[in-house]
C-alpha cells in the first residue's frame, strides 16, 4: 500500500426495522436510512456531506461515531477496521473521533459549569489526574476562542450566547486532541452574523491541529471556502462527490444541479431560473426502483426506472451516479 | 469579546425564587417549627412521659390548664409532653421511610428509563402491579404478622411507598436521556454509570426531592394509621399511638377531647407543612411553573398626530415605537422609530437577527402584542385608516380580513386534533359567518387548498399526516381565507429544507402576482430577501439600520451593519470567498448601549457613536440610513 487512506467508508448501510405494514402481512419492512455509502477522507481534509432531511446524513454521522451499529459495510480508520468494536476499543477510539452537534442549547448539560463540561472528557478517559489537566482544559478553551479561559470556567451554559456555547462544545471535543471532528449542522441554529466565526474556527483547527473535519449540512451555500470536497446525498446514498469547485461550479447530477439552483444568492442582480423539484424526498421505507431520484428528476428518461445507476468517473476526483452520464 | 458579569451563585438564586411562593414559605416555617420541637424535645417538654414523676391519681383526663397545656391523659400524664415526644417518633418514621422509598423508586425509575427495552418493561410491569395492590391493608397485614417494632414499620412503609416516585423518575429519565447532551456524553466515550451519575441524576434530582417531601407525609399518615389500629411499636409513643390510647381508654366517653386534639393537630401540622413545602419546591424546581413578571393590557399611547399618508400606499408605518413594560424597571425599548411603506403587490423584506424586534413590529401592526407590549408612539395607516386609533372591535375586523399572518413553525400553529380543512373553514367562518352551513364553505376550502398546491382529497387529513412543506402551504391557505390585501409572513421557511423553501417562495411569489397581494416577509436570510423582495428594511436592536430598494441594499449598502451582514452571508457565486463574522452579539433589550445600538460591534465606530444615538438620514428617495458616519460624509 503506497498511500493509506486516513478514514475509509465502504458500502456502509443502516436499516431500521419498522415492523409489518399491516397485521396480516408477513413481510417486515425496513427503513433504509443509509443505503451503501462509500467515501474516503485524508488527514486534515474537510469533506462536506450535503443533503436534505431524510437523506441519511445524520444516521451516517451516528454510524461513523459508533453510536449506531451498521447493518452492513465497513469503516476503516488508519488501516484498521473499526466497524465492530468492543466497549474498550470503542472508548479508546472516541479520543480520536469527536463530534460537534447542531444545537448548542441542547447539547450542554444545564447543571454543569463550563469547566466541568470541558473537563468531563478527560475524566471519562482517566486523564483527569494528570498534572496538566488544567493546562489542557485552558488550551482547548482558548483554541476554541474562549479567551481568557478563566472568565468562562465557572459559568453555566445559560450565561453564554449561542456562539459561545458552540465554542464550548468544540472545546470539549478538542480537549481529547482528536484527529477527526464530525460536525453535524454546527451553525444552523446560530445567527447569520456569528456563523462565520464557528466555520472559520473549524477551518483554523484543521490547519493548526491537523484535524480532519466531516461537515454535515443541508446548506450547500455554507460549504464553499471551507470544504475541500463535497458529497451530495439523496435517500441514503451519495449521488455526487467531488472537489468543492467541481461540485459547486460544474455539478453533473440532476439533483445537485437542482439543489444548487435553489440556493438563494445574496444579490438581486443575479436572480436566476431555479430548478424547483416537485414533491418531497420519498419515504426511505419505499425506495423507488431503478435510480432512486428518477420520480423527481427533471431529466429522467425511461431507462432510469429500470436500473440503479453506477458511479461515473468525471475526473480523478469527481464522480456522480446518473445514467445520463454513462457514455 | 463581550464579558458578562458572573451571576450570583445558584443557591442564592434558589432562595430568591423560593421566597416568591408564599405557601412554600409557610410550609417551610411550619415544618421548621415541628422539627425544632422534635429535636429539642427533652428541653421543651415539661415532663418526661416515660417517668411517673409528678403523676397523681386524681389527674386522669384533666382539661387543659396552666400546668398542663393540653390537659392530661388516662394515666394522668401531660399530653403536651407526649405530643412533643410523639413528634420525634412520627418524624423519624416519616423521614426514614421516605428515604427508603425514594431510593427504591429512584433506582427503579432511572434504571427502567435509561436502559429501556425488556429491563424497562419488566420493571414497569412490576411497578404497575405494586401500584394496584392496596398498600395500606397489605402494610397492616405484614406489620401484624411481624414484630411491631419501629424499624419494621419504617421498612414496611418504605417498601410500599415507592411506586409513584418510580413512575415519575422514569418519565423524567426518558426525557433527559433523549436530550442531546447525553448523546454528546456518549460520543465523548462515557459509559452508562458515568452518564447516569453526571447527567441523568442531576436533572432527576428535583423530582426526587419534591417526591421525597410528599412521601414523608404519606409515611407519617401510614404510621399513624398503623399505631391507631394498635399495630404500632408499644415502646415508642407516636401521635398515632396517642390516638390509639386515647380512643381505647375512654377519652371519647369522658369528653376528654384534648387527648385526641393534640396528636391530631400534630399530624395535620406536619402533613400541611410538607404539602406546602412540596408546592414551593415545585415552583422553584420546575421552571415551567414560573410566572413571568409582565403587566397586562396596555393601551396605545399617542404623542403626536401622524402625517397624512400618501394616496397610493396600502400600508404606511410612521415612526412606530414599542416598549415592553418591565415591572419595577425602565421599559424595554423593543422597537424605536420604525417607518416603512407598502404598495399593492409589493414585497418588503424585514431582515434582522434574533431579538432585533422584527416579530414585535409585525405583531404591533395588528395590535397583537403580548400583554406587556405597548405602542408608545407612531401610526400604522392601512388604506388611510390609522390602525393605532381603532377600537378593539374595529381592529378585530381588520385582522385576518385585511391583513393576515403566516406564522413560523407550522406544526405548532396548527391544532393537531382537527383536520386541516376544518381549520381553514374556521378561518373563513370567523369573518364570513353567513357561509357556515353552506356548500359554499366547503367549496371555498377546496379552492384555497388548490390555490396553495394541495390536492382537495387531503382536506380531511390531520396536520401530522402532512409533510412540513404541506403544513406551511396549509398555513398560507388559512391566511388567504378572507382575501386579505396584506400577508405578513414571519420566517415562513426557516425550519424547512432548501428545496421545500424554494417551493414555498415560488408559491408566495405566484400568489402575489395572481392575487395582487402585498407581502411583508420577515426573515434573517439575506439570500431569500435578495431573491424575492422589492424593498428591504434592515433592523438592528429594534431600530432601523437601513431601508432601501433591494438593489441598493445589496449593491450599495451604506450602513456598516448591512455591509458586515453581507460579508457574513455565504455566496455560492463566490465559493472561495472567506466569510467574516461580526464580532460580539446583538444587544439585549434590558442593556441597550447608550449611543448607536450597533456601535459595540461596529468596525468603523467613532467616539460619538458610543454616546449619541444617530438620527435617521434620508439619502436618496426611499433610502434611509441611521448612522453618524453618513452625516459626517454629507
Amino acid at each position: 500500500m503506497s498511500k493509506e487512506n486516513f478514514l475509509e467508508v465502504q458500502g456502509l448501510k443502516k436499516y431500521f426495522d419498522v415492523g409489518r405494514q399491516s397485521f396480516f402481512s408477513r413481510q417486515s419492512r425496513s427503513l433504509h436510512a443509509v443505503d451503501g455509502v462509500d467515501f474516503v477522507l485524508q488527514r486534515s481534509e474537510v469533506i462536506a456531506l450535503v443533503g436534505e432531511s431524510g437523506c441519511g446524513k445524520s444516521t451516517l454521522a451516528l454510524l461513523l461515531m459508533g453510536l449506531e451499529d451498521p447493518s452492513d459495510g465497513k469503516v476503516i480508520f488508519q488501516g484498521s477496521d473499526i466497524t465492530h468494536l468492543n466497549d474498550v476499543q470503542r472508548k479508546d477510539l472516541r479520543r480520536k473521533i469527536q463530534m460537534v452537534f447542531q444545537d448548542p442549547y441542547e447539547s450542554l448539560n444545564p447543571t454543569q459549569t463550563i469547566e466541568e463540561i470541558v473537563t468531563e472528557p478527560l475524566l471519562v478517559h482517566g486523564m483527569a489526574d494528570t498534572s496538566d489537566r488544567e493546562e489542557r482544559v485552558k488550551k482547548a478553551m482558548e483554541d476554541s476562542g474562549l479567551k481568557p479561559a478563566e472568565v468562562y470556567l465557572k459559568r453555566f451554559p445559560h450565561e453564554l450566547s449561542g456562539g459561545q456555547r458552540q465554542r464550548v462544545v468544540i472545546a470539549a471535543a478538542l480537549v481529547l486532541e482528536p484527529e477527526i471532528i464530525l460536525a453535524d449542522e454546527p451553525v444552523s441554529m446560530l445567527d447569520v452574523s456569528i456563523r462565520a466565526e464557528i466555520i472559520n474556527l473549524l477551518a483554523e483547527l484543521r490547519i493548526t491541529r491537523q484535524i480532519a473535519v466531516i461537515f454535515i449540512t443541508h446548506d450547500l451555500g455554507s460549504v464553499g471556502f471551507f470544504a475541500d470536497r463535497v458529497a451530495v446525498m439523496y435517500l441514503g446514498r451519495i449521488v455526487e462527490i467531488g472537489t468543492m469547485l467541481e461540485v459547486l461550479e460544474k455539478p453533473q447530477h440532476p439533483y445537485t444541479k437542482a439543489l444548487i439552483s435553489v440556493i438563494p444568492v445574496p444579490n438581486p442582480r443575479l436572480r436566476h431560473e431555479r430548478i424547483i423539484l416537485q414533491g418531497e424526498t420519498p419515504n426511505p421505507i419505499d425506495i423507488p426502483k431503478g435510480c432512486r431520484f428518477h420520480p423527481r428528476c427533471p431529466a429522467a428518461l425511461e431507462m432510469c426506472n429500470a436500473s440503479d445507476p453506477p458511479f461515473v468517473n468525471l475526473s480523478k476526483t469527481h464522480q456522480a451516479a446518473c445514467l445520463l452520464l454513462v457514455k | 469579546m463581550e464579558i458578562k458579569p458572573v451571576v450570583a451563585s445558584s443557591s442564592a438564586n434558589f432562595w430568591q425564587t423560593y421566597r416568591k411562593s408564599k405557601m412554600g414559605v409557610v410550609g417551610l416555617a411550619l415544618l421548621a417549627a415541628i422539627i425544632f420541637v422534635a429535636v429539642f424535645a427533652p428541653w421543651i417538654a415539661p415532663y418526661d412521659p416515660k417517668s411517673s414523676e409528678g403523676i397523681s391519681s386524681n389527674a386522669i383526663y384533666n382539661p387543659p390548664s396552666a400546668e398542663h397545656w393540653f390537659g392530661t391523659d388516662d394515666a394522668g400524664r401531660d399530653v403536651f409532653s407526649s405530643f412533643v415526644y410523639g413528634a420525634r417518633v412520627s418524624l423519624i418514621v416519616g423521614f426514614f421511610a421516605s428515604f427508603i422509598s425514594v431510593v427504591i423508586g429512584g433506582t427503579i425509575g432511572i434504571v427502567a428509563g435509561y436502559y429501556g427495552g425488556q429491563v424497562e418493561s419488566a420493571l414497569m410491569r412490576f411497578t404497575d402491579t405494586m401500584l394496584v395492590i392496596p398498600d395500606l391493608p397489605l402494610i397492616v397485614v405484614i406489620v401484624a404478622l411481624t414484630k411491631p417494632s419501629l424499624l419494621n414499620i419504617i421498612f414496611v412503609i418504605g417498601i410500599f411507598g415507592w411506586t409513584t416516585t418510580a413512575r415519575m423518575v422514569r418519565s423524567q429519565t426518558l426525557a433527559v436521556k433523549s436530550r442531546k447532551f447525553v448523546l454528546r456524553a456518549r460520543a465523548i466515550g462515557a459509559g452508562r454509570g458515568h452518564i447516569i451519575r453526571r447527567h441523568i441524576l442531576p436533572l432527576v434530582m428535583p423530582i426526587l426531592v419534591v417526591q421525597a417531601v410528599l412521601v414523608v407525609s404519606v409515611a407519617v399518615l401510614n404510621e399513624s394509621t398503623l399505631s391507631f389500629l394498635g399495630l404500632g411499636d408499644p415502646t415508642a409513643l407516636s401521635w398515632g399511638q396517642m390516638l390509639n390510647y386515647a380512643f381505647s381508654r375512654g377519652a371519647m366517653s369522658t369528653g376528654a377531647w384534648w387527648a385526641l386534639f393534640a396528636p391530631g393537630l400534630g399530624i395535620i401540622w406536619v402533613v400541611l407543612g410538607l404539602t406546602l413545602l412540596g408546592q414551593g419546591l415545585e415552583q422553584v424546581l420546575n421552571p415551567r411553573l414560573n410566572t413571568h413578571h409582565l403587566v397586562p393590557g396596555q393601551p396605545v399611547v399617542q404623542k403626536e398626530a401622524g402625517e397624512t399618508p400618501k394616496a397610493e400606499t396600502l400600508l404606511e408605518v410612521q415612526n412606530l415605537s414599542i416598549n415592553y413594560i418591565n415591572e419595577g424597571k425602565l421599559p424595554a425599548r423593543a422597537v424605536e422609530n420604525v417607518s416603512f411603506t407598502l404598495k399593492q403587490g409589493e414585497l418588503i423584506g424585514l431582515v434582522g437577527e434574533s431579538g432585533c424586534g422584527k416579530t414585535t413590529l409585525m405583531l404591533a401592526l395588528l395590535r397583537l402584542l403580548p400583554s406587556a407590549g405597548q405602542i408608545v408612539n407612531g401610526h400604522v395607516f392601512f388604506n388611510g385608516r390609522d390602525l393605532t386609533a381603532l377600537s378593539e372591535e374595529e381592529i378585530n375586523a381588520v385582522r385576518w380580513k385585511d391583513v393576515s399572518i403566516v406564522f413560523q413553525g407550522a406544526m405548532n400553529a396548527l391544532n393537531p386534533v382537527r383536520t386541516v380543512g376544518d381549520q381553514i373553514a374556521e378561518a373563513i367562518i370567523k369573518h364570513m359567518p353567513d357561509t357556515k352551513h353552506d356548500q359554499r364553505l366547503q367549496n371555498r376550502v377546496i379552492e384555497l387548498l388548490e390555490l396553495v398546491g394541495i390536492a382537495a382529497d387531503h382536506k380531511d387529513n390531520y396536520p401530522h399526516q402532512y409533510s412540513g412543506g404541506m403544513r406551511q402551504r396549509a398555513m398560507i391557505a388559512m391566511a388567504l381565507a378572507c382575501n386579505p390585501q396584506i400577508i405578513i409572513a414571519d420566517e415562513p421557511t426557516t425550519a424547512l429544507d432548501v428545496m421545500i423553501q424554494a417551493q414555498i417562495l415560488e408559491l408566495l411569489d405566484s400568489l402575489r402576482k395572481k392575487l395582487g397581494l402585498a407581502i411583508i416577509f420577515v426573515t434573517h436570510d439575506l439570500g431569500v430577501v435578495a431573491e424575492m423582495c422589492d424593498k428591504v428594511l434592515v433592523m438592528y436592536g429594534g431600530v432601523t439600520a437601513e431601508y432601501a430598494d433591494v438593489d441598493v441594499i445589496y449593491n450599495n449598502p451604506q450602513h456598516p451593519y448591512t455591509q458586515e451582514l453581507l460579508k457574513a452571508f455565504p455566496d455560492l457565486t463566490k465559493p472561495k470567498k472567506k466569510l467574516s463574522s461580526i464580532p460580539g452579539y446583538p444587544p439585549r433589550l434590558e442593556a441597550l448601549p447608550a449611543g448607536c445600538r450597533f456601535a459595540p460591534r461596529c468596525p468603523v465606530a467613532i467616539a460619538r457613536c458610543h454616546t449619541e444615538q444617530p438620527a435617521i438620514h434620508k439619502l436618496a428617495d426611499g433610502h434611509i440610513v441611521s448612522c453618524h458616519l453618513i452625516e459626517a460624509a454629507k
